[in-house]
């Protein structure tokens, strides 16, 4: 967390949300500059609640936050941040008769861009940018779920936005689709600002150039993957069996014990991994993760 | 621009004129020319080469740019064909077009309950029948809006709230239409109703009654529970009519049809009001994504 972000696209203070008694977001704080921002937790962390916020789809209880110089806080700001924004959401919805063409051209209406010839050639544009320019005429429902999925994103990418929220983006795609989404996402985060969360460390490893880890409503860490990895340093070992004094352990593809958490005397330590520093971050959090 | 000796100055009946094409060139072109032209160069090499040679590179980079962009646009469905046909602006025609309502299964359902209920009333000699008829009428617009819009029926619901669109906007785009066709299809109904005369269009005001304050309700109880609350109190109320009452219900009567206008004007400007409340998803209720097929 040493490293202070040089500009601040995306900043937020004090975020709250209640759903009845559960604290949602709990007084959550956060920078994001240019580039891809990892957004990791366990299930109920948090994570889709604070990027339904950043989004403007759902306003906080308490706190404020601005995105590129706008505040949402006021109906004006509001409009001025939904015109820079790029929104796909966790489960993104489709009228399921619409073409891969019209369905983007409908986002792009909602976008405001009313002039038929250039809304047609930006919606040949972001189906061009996640090839699916060959199916654009095929109607959604014959669409496999990962070409809906790029169908989702070149929506969000419509209009250049200048911040990209991206819920949970590659859940449900195969390894090779995972990898595709991957390298579209990366292309995305040149020159913006995208949030991405997931809760696979490994599309925050090959992806992001900052981490947030969220848990409870709470931001539990905030800085660089390889500060994240750090945090594990020294306190992931190597035993031949299960170390019990591990706060979490799993055998690993040679038959021996990858344990985190204080080592013993002597442990034979190795260099730790950002899923290392993960499951430390989280530790005593997470009754999932500890299962697991 | 120089002439060549490869473009003959007549050109045969199947190809475009040389001053339409300069015309076309310069994007002056009228339809239904324009259309022709455009469908024509799509097929022919030899007036897509005098094309170039008699325009300006600048506004024909357009045209091609429109001609591409028509070969690419997909062909509308039925209902936004017809929409545009009318006059609507094509973008106001996609956003009507992803109306649920809006879909001929359910413009047809609605007829159909309507057919029933009038065929019911025709042949039912009995004075109560009317109220039958009276008594569900209004309650189609008010179905029929409640459907229109909402995290239950819209699968792009979310993606539509975080649109610069104001939310309010696109609830507007879309109820206006569903009212009109809802209470279209109500008068249709009522004109099969003509031994009643005037008094079978007792529902109107109660229908904008309805409507509005289900609308009015809706950022506060949530799309689903606002108009089923609505609906539930106007059939309480008619029950309670029946009951009490002897003869015409009370809200067919005239004091009764001045509640519902006073209703109906109160509601709505309360709704319009509150407008800025529909630009945001309730914080009280997780969105839980559409239950419909619709989402992945």
């Amino acid at each position: 967390m040493s490293d202070l972000l040089p500009a601040p696209t995306v900043s937020a203070a004090g975020l709250t949300l209640r759903y009845g008694r559960t604290a949602a977001l709990d007084d959550v704080s956060l920078r994001l500059g240019e580039g891809v921002t990892g957004l990791l937790g366990p299930n109920g962390a948090g994570k889709t609640t604070l990027l339904r916020v950043l989004a403007t789809a759902v306003p906080p209880d308490r706190g404020a936050f601005s995105v590129l110089g706008h505040d949402p806080g006021t109906s004006a700001g509001r409009q001025e941040v939904r015109r820079v924004l790029g929104y796909l959401p966790q489960t993104p919805g489709f009228h399921p008769d619409f073409s891969a063409f019209e369905f983007v051209d409908y986002v792009a209406i909602l976008k405001e861009l009313t002039d038929r010839t250039a809304r047609h050639r930006e919606v040949r544009r972001v189906l061009d940018a996640v090839a699916l320019s060959d199916v654009r005429g095929r109607r959604l429902k014959k669409l496999s779920g990962g070409m809906r999925q790029r169908v989702a994103l070149a929506a969000a990418l419509v209009g250049d936005p200048g911040f990209l929220v991206l819920d949970e983006p590659t859940v449900g795609l195969d390894p090779e689709q995972r990898m595709r989404f991957r390298e579209l996402i990366a292309r995305a985060g040149e020159g913006r600002t995208v949030l991405l969360s997931t809760h696979q460390t490994e599309d925050v490893a090959m992806l992001c150039h900052r981490v947030i880890v969220m848990a409870g409503g709470r931001v539990r860490f905030e800085g660089t993957p390889a500060e994240l990895a750090a945090r594990a340093a020294g306190r992931v070992w190597s035993s031949t069996e299960r170390d019990p004094g591990a706060w979490a352990g799993w055998r690993t593809g040679t038959g021996s014990f990858r344990n985190v958490g204080d080592p013993p005397e002597g442990a034979d330590l190795l260099e730790p991994t950002l899923e290392d520093g993960y499951l430390l971050t989280l530790d005593g959090e997470s009754s999932e993760v500890r299962a697991a | 621009m120089s002439e060549t000796n490869e473009v003959r100055e007549t050109v045969p009946t199947w190809h475009v004129a040389r001053e339409d094409l300069r015309a076309y060139g310069r994007g002056e072109l009228a339809p239904p020319m324009l259309w022709s032209a455009d469908t024509h160069l799509m097929a022919c090499a030899h007036c897509r080469a005098v094309l170039a040679e008699v325009s300006d590179p600048a506004p024909l980079d357009e045209g091609w740019e429109r001609l591409d962009a028509e070969l690419d646009a997909p062909r509308p469905g039925l209902m936004e064909s017809l929409l545009v046909r009318t006059g609507m602006a094509d973008h106001t025609a996609r956003l009507l077009a992803a109306t649920p309502v809006l879909r001929l299964s359910w413009l047809g359902a609605v007829a159909a309950v309507l057919a029933m209920t009038v065929v019911a009333v025709n042949s039912s000699r009995a004075p109560g029948t009317l109220s039958l008829f009276l008594a569900l009428a209004p309650l189609l617009p008010l179905a029929g809006v409640a459907l229109s819009y909402g995290p239950a029926l819209d699968p792009t619901y979310e993606m539509a709230v975080v649109s610069p669109m104001h939310g309010f906007r696109l609830l507007m785009i879309r109820t206006v239409p569903v009212l009109t066709v809802a209470l279209v299809l109500n008068g249709l109904a009522t004109l099969a109703l003509p031994s009643y005369g005037v008094r079978a269009l007792a529902w109107l005001l109660p229908a904008l009654a309805l409507t509005a304050t289900g609308l009015a309700l809706t950022p506060r109880l949530g799309p689903v529970l606002a108009p089923a609350l609505v609906g539930g109190v106007w059939v309480a109320l008619l029950v309670v009519a029946q009951m009490s009452g002897d003869g015409t219900l009370a809200p067919y009567t005239v004091p009764g049809q001045g509640v519902a206008a006073a209703v109906a004007a109160l509601a709505t400007g309360f709704f319009y009001l509150r407008r800025d409340r529909f630009d945001a998803v309730s914080a009280r209720v997780p969105f839980t994504g559409p239950s419909g097929g619709g989402a992945l």
